[in-house]
């Protein structure tokens, strides 16, 4: 038998779960206005349930109380009754393909900003202010108090009402019930602070409220922190101790445990570990917890792998295996499993565009997967075009943009031809996969690899396509995603011409041996400047990183940029934002950088041995400007009916292989990301 | 002395050669164990003979006839030289017809000469090679006899006849005593009279095998004279035609397994001889010439190998074949049994799977407990006492193996579309002891199918269905013989059934690709059961490519008969053979309805036709209904 740990069902207080993988919660930013769970919310969790996932919990921080600000994470309003009918909606739909759903309820405290709807004044045990979210709070009042345990009983009794199978309070990442816990946030001396039971106060009466207004037969879980990595905050040994004792009062049916504090940058950066963290880093911690209580404990972060959470099962380390970002990245990962086809799954990498985004108050939406909470508009699995004759499509370019046209084209039962000048596919990614700790990048160019493959994509690598190559393949539709080259011209006075700077690709693909004194510049401040940066400090160099932004790597979202931040000073790289490049110029053997203060004008000089220029890409248009002409549609894509996912109203047009389509997807057109590619893709070629 | 004087003398002679010859030869048979025989088979042996003999031999014309010509040549022949040498009537208008016997006697000779000069490699050469010859011999000599009036017969002439006629005799009379090729004749008849499974002459097709009495220190077959005295007899029935041999897919694949001199192997073992005069081909990889039985010696490993015993798959395509209707997978059981129960010689990963079933009650090891955890999100009820269902859900060993529960669940998705009553046994479900029988581990069956049968009891259900026909053969057949009687139905049956009724809608497949269907051995030949998948198959709108190999005379997978347990190596892989006969036709999909045909198909390496079970097709053409 294969997985047989994941496959052994698990009983959580009166449910049964036919498998041990769940996702746990997270902030979708789907609902709509008012906190609501509206169609777009539903199919994603939908999708899920399809996949054969045994439970998801949705509603990542839904607040119980009406003064935890809602705009930021658009989570699910749990402080009205308004919200049982579409979350009913939700439940039915999901049980419907048998998966089970619970959502998590907590109220923030001091973790949010006052600065929006309703403009509250926070709470927290102390009033201290918590760093990552600029939360201003005042210390919470005996009133606030017994009023917040009322609102986690009402929000208790409105999930249960709505048919969910089930409730997680929240006591993770610093939220309200664990800023009691944590000596951090938790200063008082009256009966809520002070001694570890004093502490645990609250969290017991909401629990004690919770279990009141639900009953005995209602699944009860606890999402805890295990370990929160601050000298001042709770460790392992006490989180265990909290454990034990919560566990003792038999109202809890479950925990779901992480590793890491979260009211810092830095902290943050682990509670979804990116691919630069080792698998599974913190499942010691819940296994710790596991130790001393006696009901399932439940653990996420960092395993992204079916065999990963077999074997973490088959420890018994933990009891269920949270793969929740894998989910995003293929809802449909246990069908696979179960149909013998684990090659198929579109894996999780880790980049955490999705939490990236979704810190930054963005939708959650996958790096890799256009699909994914696009459920409406976007199909996950392509099916064959029913109607439409077999039409003759070539790609050209086998970066994501490409290897998504082709996959999804070939999909839809089309002859497809993939041109690819280098001789492996992936384009851009590869190069991103070159830098130090982002190597995983590469995981999203072999599922393409081995997707286009299996699909039997008539790949032809090694092969620059010319126009007349393009047109005696006899196309019915030509998609060009022929990307992009280093932007290093864009300022003639950087001299890449003349040999006085050369491009971030030129480092990344080896091409050029990085210096030993080395100045970088990155104009765009995305993960490709720092990445390079890292790579020339990795071997050897000294390096100095200027970006006009901000700060560096300003375009790098919360979960990533502490991981660069902690290379950076490890490595020794000297930040230096807030200028400009204006010209390099050659002193002997040696390039003089003028750089620019933004802000003053003021000129600086650096000698150095190189400078590397990272200034994103400019679009390869050469083949484009030589089809256009002999298109049929010079190459348009309707926006209207791009942008309302529906047919192009060209394909309704007579191909006939002299006559063609022609189409351009990803950074050919402008410079996008590997999302935004392969987004352009799959809308415009799922109705091929 | 005149030569028709000469040829009475010479008939007698032969028939009390024949009669001291047969009755050496049965003495030898009647060293195996007592049988319980019923003398009204001999009376049944015409029918027998021209009907379900002939059935099996009718299948390759060119034989069927030359035979008819031979042996009803020689038949006629011998009773007129009988009436009318042999009790001196010298007619010669018996002569005439005694002439016109041996011309169609010579004419069929002729064409079991042609024949041998290209024999197919099935054939046994040796002794039988001087067949035409001798046979020939004998038909001549009649002709010469009856042809040449006596008056214009000289010396030289009748010399020659009468030692033509000597030299058929002696194959006919010393020959059959002596163990030679003509002893079929004799044997065959006897065998039809007193066949070990008479029934199979009623029409049933007989495949149970038969409890051994444990309790009786009976534990299987260790040396010759352990066999059933008709078992010893219906090997020297044996025409080493090697239908068997061309149809055994062990043999097929190298294992060192040929049915055919498996047989031959016992005959030697019968008469105490060794295996040098045997004239076909060996078992794969094993010579010929170095083996040696006694009727009351160990037969493995001086006479048999134990590979060759745990070679077997008990696909009972050589029994199907066999025109002699001889049983060689009970006298393999036979053997294992011995092996198994008294000598614990199980090869391969087979004792660790004995083990599991006496320490957990299922094959892999699993807990019972787990047997229904991919049912858990499906809301399959499960039985309890006092908790009546029409129809118990069987899943077997199956269900453990992830491949096969993707069948499972199809197959719930259809009795829950279907609006049948039926629930699963859950923890109460253990292995039926089918493998550990087919191993020879009579003792771990007998005892699983007592405790299955005291949970059966316990339970109300009208019928069982079970998608594993393993599963099917070992409840429907071979319970009975242990007291547990039950209609047992294999899932494709149930399917076609409730879909023949209108319970069952079926939409149109949308499996577009080629497609053929491999019959399970146990569900075609063990149980008879071809149609029923095929018309569900039709019913989904599939025409099947039929494979050359099909139906009652399908090619086995190579999973039965724990083969794949005691995994005896050989030149390639049974279910390799099986996947190329796909091919073959081109079919892009294999159906099947059997989870240990679809683990041995699906095992295959490389690019091969897909592996989908009929219950999986079926599903699909749910979601396809308007």
């Amino acid at each position: 038998m294969r997985y047989p740990s994941i496959f052994t069902p698990i009983k959580l207080n009166q449910l049964t779960l036919p498998n041990r993988i769940y996702s746990t919660a997270h902030a979708e930013v789907y609902a709509e206005a008012g906190g609501m769970p509206g169609d777009r919310y539903i199919r994603y969790y939908e999708e899920k349930a399809k996949g054969g996932l045994s439970m998801a919990i949705c509603g990542g921080s839904s607040p119980v109380s009406i003064d935890v600000p809602q705009g930021a994470w658009r989570p699910v309003n749990l402080t009205t009754d308004r919200v049982i009918e579409p979350m009913a909606r939700l439940a039915e739909t999901v049980h419907r393909h048998g998966m089970k759903i619970m959502i998590q309820a907590t109220h923030m405290g001091r973790r949010s900003a006052y600065a929006g709807d309703p403009w509250p004044h926070l709470v927290s045990p102390s009033g201290v202010r918590e760093f990552v979210h600029r939360g201003n709070a005042k210390a919470i009042e005996i009133e606030d108090i017994r009023r917040i345990i009322g609102d986690f009983a009402a929000a208790a009794k409105r999930v249960q009402a709505s048919g969910f199978d089930g409730i997680e309070i929240s006591a993770a990442h610093q939220q309200l019930i664990d800023q009691f816990w944590s000596p951090r946030s938790n200063m008082r001396t009256d009966e809520w602070g002070g001694s570890l039971e004093n502490r645990m106060r609250f969290g017991l009466e909401v629990l004690t409220a919770v279990r009141e207004a639900v009953g005995r037969d209602f699944c009860v879980g606890l999402r805890m922190c295990a370990d929160e990595f601050h000298e001042d905050g709770l460790d392992h040994e006490v989180l265990k101790e909290i454990a034990q004792r919560m566990c003792e009062t038999r109202m809890i049916d479950f925990f779901s445990v992480i590793g890491s504090g979260a009211d810092t940058h830095n902290t943050l950066a682990n509670c979804m570990p990116p691919m630069a963290l080792p698998p599974e880093p913190f499942v010691h911690l819940a296994a710790g917890i596991k130790s001393v209580v006696d009901v399932p404990v439940l653990h996420a972060q960092g395993i992204r792998d079916i065999t990963q959470a077999e074997r973490i099962l088959a420890n018994g380390l933990v009891d269920m295996v949270g793969m929740t970002r894998a989910h995003i990245a293929d809802p449909h990962i246990m069908k696979k499993v179960r149909e013998g086809r684990e090659d198929q799954i579109r894996q999780c990498v880790g980049a955490n565009y999705c939490i990236d985004r979704m810190y930054s108050g963005s939708d959650t939406l996958c790096v890799q997967n256009a699909a994914t909470s696009r459920e409406a508009t976007m199909p996950h699995v392509i099916t064959p075009a029913k109607d439409a004759r077999k039409r003759r499509v070539v790609v050209v370019g086998g970066g994501p943009a490409g290897l998504e046209a082709a996959r999804v084209s070939r999909s839809r039962g089309h002859d497809v031809v993939l041109f690819e000048r280098n001789s492996a596919v992936g384009g851009q990614i590869n190069l991103a996969a070159k830098a130090p700790q982002r190597e995983q990048m590469a995981g999203i160019v072999r599922w393409f690899d081995l997707e286009t493959k299996r699909l039997g994509v008539d790949r032809r690598l090694d092969t620059e396509a010319t126009p007349e190559m393009v047109l005696s393949e006899q196309p019915d539709i030509v998609v060009l995603a022929t990307g992009g080259r280093s932007f290093t011209d864009q300022v003639a006075n950087w001299g890449a011409k003349d040999g006085l700077s050369v491009s971030s690709w030129d480092i990344l693909s080896e091409k050029v041996a990085p210096a030993e004194n080395v100045l970088i510049y990155d104009g765009i401040s995305a993960h490709a400047g720092f990445g390079t940066a890292d790579f020339l400090a990795s071997r050897g160099a000294t390096v100095e990183i200027v970006t006009p932004d901000a700060k560096v790597s300003d375009d790098v979202g919360g979960t990533t940029f502490p991981i660069f931040y902690r290379r950076l000073y490890a490595q020794g790289i000297i930040p230096t934002p807030n200028f400009w490049l204006d010209r390099v110029y050659a002193e002997g053997n040696k390039k003089v950088a003028v750089l620019r203060n933004e802000y003053t004008d003021e000129l600086e000089e650096r000698v150095v041995d190189q400078v590397v220029i990272e200034n994103g890409i400019t679009p390869n248009t050469e083949l484009y400007t030589s089809l256009k002409d002999r298109s049929l549609n010079r190459g348009q894509v309707d926006l209207a009916s791009l942008y309302a996912a529906e047919p192009q109203p060209a394909l309704q047009e007579a191909t006939d292989g002299e006559r063609f389509l022609l189409f351009r997807v990803g950074d050919c057109v402008s410079m996008h990301n590997i999302h935004a590619a392969i987004y352009d893709s799959l809308r415009l070629c799922k109705d091929f | 002395m005149s030569v028709a004087v000469a040829v009475t003398v010479l008939f007698w002679v032969s028939v009390a050669t024949l009669a001291i010859g047969l009755a050496r030869r049965a003495r030898l048979w009647r060293t195996g164990r007592e049988a319980d025989v019923e003398w009204a088979g001999l009376l049944a042996v015409p029918k027998r003979y021209f009907v379900d003999l002939h059935h099996v031999v009718a299948r390759d014309p060119y034989i069927a006839n030359t035979h008819i010509a031979t042996a009803g040549g020689a038949f006629a022949a011998l009773v007129l030289v009988a009436i009318n040498y042999g009790l001196g009537l010298y007619a010669p208008v018996l002569d005439w017809a005694i002439l016109l016997a041996a011309g169609v006697m010579l004419t069929g000779v002729y064409f079991v000469w042609m024949r041998r000069r290209h024999p197919p490699l099935r054939l046994s050469g040796g002794a039988w090679n001087r067949l035409p010859y001798t046979l020939a011999a004998f038909a001549l000599g009649l002709a010469l006899l009856t042809l040449v009036p006596s008056q214009t017969l000289s010396a030289g002439i009748a010399i020659a006849a009468l030692a033509l006629l000597l030299a058929g005799s002696a194959e006919l009379a010393l020959g059959i005593g002596a163990g030679g090729p003509m002893k079929h004749a004799v044997a065959g008849l006897l065998h039809l009279a007193f066949h070990p499974r008479p029934e199979r002459f009623a029409g049933v097709r007989s495949t149970a095998l038969s409890p051994l009495k444990l309790s009786n220190h009976d534990f299987g077959t260790r040396k010759p004279s352990d066999f059933l005295w008709t078992e010893l007899l219906s090997f020297d029935a044996c025409v080493e035609c090697g239908k068997c041999e061309q149809s055994c897919p062990a043999f097929a694949a190298g294992q060192p397994l040929n049915p055919k001199k498996l047989i031959q192997d016992l005959v030697a073992g019968l008469s105490g001889s060794n295996d040098s005069a045997y004239a076909g081909r060996p078992y794969p990889g094993i010579p010929i010439g170095s083996h040696h039985g006694e009727l009351s010696a160990a037969i493995v490993p001086k006479l048999i190998e134990a590979e060759t015993v745990w070679s077997c798959t008990t696909c009972r395509a050589c029994v199907e074949e066999c025109p002699m209707l001889i049983e060689h997978v009970d006298a393999i059981v036979g053997m294992r049994r011995s092996l198994n129960l008294t000598q614990g010689e199980v090869p391969g990963t087979a004792p660790e799977t004995l083990s599991n079933l006496r320490e957990t009650e299922t094959q892999g090891g699993h807990a019972r407990a787990a047997r229904y955890n991919w049912a858990v999100d499906l809301d399959v009820p499960i039985i309890e006492p006092g908790k009546p269902a029409d129809l118990l859900l069987v899943a077997g060993e199956g269900a453990f193996d992830m491949r096969y529960q993707r069948t499972l669940r199809a197959l719930v998705k259809l009795l829950k579309a279907a609006r049948v009553d039926f629930a699963v046994l859950g923890e109460r479900e253990r292995d039926t002891g089918d493998t550990a029988r087919r191993l020879g581990d009579e003792a771990t069956f007998q005892s699983f199918a007592k405790r299955n049968i005291e949970t059966f009891a316990s339970l109300d259900f009208k019928r069982i269905v079970t998608s594993d026909p393993h599963v099917l053969h070992s409840l429907r057949n071979e319970y009975p013989a242990l007291g547990g009687k039950y209609t047992v139905i294999h899932h494709t049956a149930l399917l076609a059934e409730l879909a023949e009724q209108g319970k069952l809608q079926l939409g149109k497949s949308p499996e577009a690709r080629a497609l053929t269907y491999h019959d399970p051995c146990y569900l075609g030949r063990y149980n008879g059961e071809t149609e029923a998948p095929r018309a569900l198959l039709r019913k989904l709108g599939i025409e099947v490519r039929e494979m050359q190999r099909s139906g009652l005379r399908g090619r086995c997978c190579g999973g039965g008969g724990g083969a794949p347990l005691t995994d005896i190596p050989g030149k390639q892989r049974i279910p390799d053979i099986r996947m190329a006969d796909a091919r073959d036709v081109g079919a892009d999909v294999i159906a099947v309805a059997c989870p240990q045909c679809t683990a041995m198909l699906e095992g295959v390496a490389g690019a091969h036709a897909e592996v989908l079970d009929i219950a999986e097709l079926a599903a699909a053409s749910l979601e396809a209904r308007p």
